[in-house]
């Protein structure tokens, strides 16, 4: 009888214990399947989100211009470093805008804000959560109007409706103070208040001439990706691509340097959590495989006597645990799947727990439905994680089977 | 059965105790379990080591089967000096050279009849084939043959016993050391065992060492070695 087909019997010589520790394994993939998968749904669409707010997954933009947000800075020739990004396959969209702050004046009152310049044609719901959140009348055709689509909480302090003059002032590329004046064709309530109360979408090339800008200037190309894992390998890719001394790219973690913290720190609480579930599963494993070896020392000790070298039975009692990760794994996918399912289909909601409030973070509006979502690496990781634990758990008691003098072992009854 | 080391020469002593002792720590007591004992065991013999509890019986049956080792002296198995081997080499040894029956049959409980005979040779690595043909004969030899799928816990006591004197002779080792066979079996089991393991030393030249307070094995025995405190008391060789 080989040791594997050895290992798997004694497995089952106490059939209550093993099964015990493997759901305990089971459940140990259970919940690094839950907690791994509500962090990458939930990561994945706060960055998609974030990106879609103005920025994109990476950026193009002048110089310095994310540090200091000013109008004198622009990129020339925004359109070719546009076609040249969408040839890349990872790039699902670019979009030439124009972004600053500007006072928004109404009849009544003024308010300070953000505009966000930009071509219709160009835009899509999809890549614009601001298009995408309109709730009262439309996006403005063309690019040259004076059409402006400005935030629900914004209209409310400005008391704007749909037809309403709306007028803003800013900088220009000169740093001289220019106004314009729009008229309101739509209206968008985000859930998010900073960008509700402040945020207005204006025609790209009636901004451009209120600003001196040329008729190919822009503050920025947002970039949309297909994986916002890979925004960092995309921004590298495109640095070579379209980088000058002029102009550089960034991707989200650098724009949205508050979102990317955030998810930092959630992350790896979400990981320390995990590890301590890690924890107590490898505690589970190693107390069932060390009492198994310490109620066989005896036999152990006939094994050692007949001739069974030390090393041949700590690869016994490995094979043991190879075995226990395996079943456990196998319950644990059993126990997983269905969770997953339902998870993945219908979600946890807690919109109840926010009494009817949104509940936003980092500027983005935060799904109070938990729903799931687990990336194929993720999976990798668990499974070969959780099996890991299984093996590292019977070093152990492995090498403890492997010590006890024979002689000792066979005076133990 | 045609003995697996066939080409080695014979030893004359087979083993060879040369001012053996063995001292135990007992929490602040030492313990003299084997004090000075000089002893050979021929090829061949039917040999029993008799003596009260605590005379040393066991201990020296664990220092020729090297799972011990001593305090001062040498053991010596087929002339070569155990004190010299390392742990590897001892275990070589043993799973080649020492065949081990114990008094409360020690199978392994997840195993058959067969798997358990069968597992010395394949700590070996002995092919399959020779596996199967040797441990099949071996188990007909001790009567077992229609038993080898049952497991230790479906064999009677005595069943069990001829399972583990089978997995001491599967690689004809050149001694076998028996700790009390009979101890845990009924006279007749007991009787029958004895038979057992007098046919394999006459018919097939196994050497066996008994460790036993058991009349019969004394009876049967050709050589009579008692101990007393370690010591060795008599050595009594039987026509």
């Amino acid at each position: 009888m080989n040791l594997a087909n050895m290992a798997w019997r004694n497995l089952w010589r106490r059939r209550r214990r093993t099964l015990i520790t493997g759901f305990t394994v089971g459940f140990g993939v259970m919940l690094a399947v839950t907690f791994t998968g509500t962090g990458d749904y939930m990561y994945t669409n706060m960055i998609n989100a974030s990106a879609a707010s103005g920025l994109g997954h990476v950026t193009v933009e002048p110089r310095g211009y994310n540090h200091t947000p000013t109008l004198d800075k622009r990129l020339t020739n925004s359109t070719g470093i546009r076609q040249r990004l969408l040839s890349l396959p990872e790039v699902t969209d670019a979009i030439v805008r124009i972004t600053g702050q500007a006072m928004f004046a109404s009849a009544t009152k003024t308010v300070g804000g953000m505009f966000m310049a930009i071509d219709p044609a160009q835009e899509s719901p999809e890549h614009n959560l601001l298009l995408r959140s309109l709730v009262e009348g439309g996006v403005f055709s063309g690019t040259t109007g004076r059409g402006a689509v400005v935030g629900e909480r914004l209209a409310e302090k400005l008391n704007l409706a749909l037809g309403k003059k709306l007028v803003y002032t800013t900088t220009d590329a000169n740093g001289e103070i220019v106004s314009e004046i729009a008229r309101v064709s739509g209206i968008f309530r985000t859930g998010v208040d900073e960008v509700d109360g402040a945020m207005a979408l204006l025609p790209i090339d009636r901004v451009r001439e209120t600003l001196n800008y040329g008729p190919d200037d822009a503050t920025l190309v947002a970039v949309m990706i297909t994986d916002q894992r890979r925004a960092g390998r995309v921004r590298d890719v495109m640095t070579r691509m379209v980088g000058s001394p002029e102009r550089e790219v960034l991707s989200w973690h650098q724009t949205q340097a508050d979102l990317a913290g955030l998810i930092t720190v959630d992350a790896s609480a979400n990981y320390i959590s995990q590890a301590l579930v890690g924890l107590l599963i490898a505690a589970g494993i190693l107390n069932t495989l060390l009492m198994g070896v310490l109620e066989r020392t005896r036999e152990f000790g006939v094994m050692m006597a007949v001739g069974m070298s030390p090393g041949r039975l700590f690869r016994l009692v490995l094979m043991e645990s190879f075995w226990l990760g395996l079943v456990g794994l196998g319950l644990g996918v059993l126990m997983t799947t269905p969770w997953y399912l339902y998870l993945y289909h219908v979600g946890l909601d807690f919109s109840g727990m926010l009494a009817g409030q949104d509940y936003s973070a980092a500027g983005v509006l935060v799904d109070p439905l938990m729903r799931i979502r687990l990336f194929k690496e993720s999976v990798a990781v668990i499974l070969v994680g959780v099996f890991l634990l299984a093996l590292v758990s019977g070093i152990y008691p492995a090498w403890r089977a492997g010590r006890i003098p024979p002689v000792e072992s066979l005076r133990t009854i | 059965m045609k003995p697996l080391n066939a080409n080695e020469p014979p030893h004359e002593h087979i083993v060879r105790l040369e001012d053996v002792s063995k001292i135990y720590q007992q929490g602040k007591i030492q313990v003299r379990a084997v004090d000075n004992l000089s002893l050979d065991i021929d090829t061949g013999d039917f040999c029993a080591l008799c003596g009260p509890s605590g005379s040393g019986k066991t201990t020296v049956l664990n220092l020729i089967g090297g799972l011990d080792v001593p305090t001062q002296g040498k053991v010596f198995l087929e002339n070569q000096d155990l004190g010299d081997l390392n742990g590897a080499e001892i275990a070589r040894i043993r799973r080649d050279r020492i065949g081990f029956v114990f008094q409360a049959y020690n199978l392994i409980p997840v195993m058959t009849a067969y798997e358990n005979a069968e597992f010395v040779l394949k700590l070996q690595g002995r092919p399959e084939r020779e596996c199967r043909d040797r441990v099949m004969a071996i188990l007909t030899e001790v009567g077992l043959a229609g038993l080898e799928h049952r497991r230790p816990d479906e064999m009677s006591g005595g069943q069990q016993q001829r399972v583990a004197i089978a997995r001491a002779i599967v690689t004809q080792p050149a001694v076998v050391l028996a700790d009390e066979p009979t101890a845990n079996v009924d006279s007749a089991t007991a009787d029958s065992l004895l038979d057992l393991m007098q046919r394999l030393n006459r018919e097939d030249g196994v050497t066996f060492l008994f460790s036993s307070h058991d009349q019969r094995v004394m009876d049967r025995a050709r050589r009579l070695i008692r101990l007393r405190d370690g010591r060795l008391g008599s050595d009594e060789v039987r026509p």
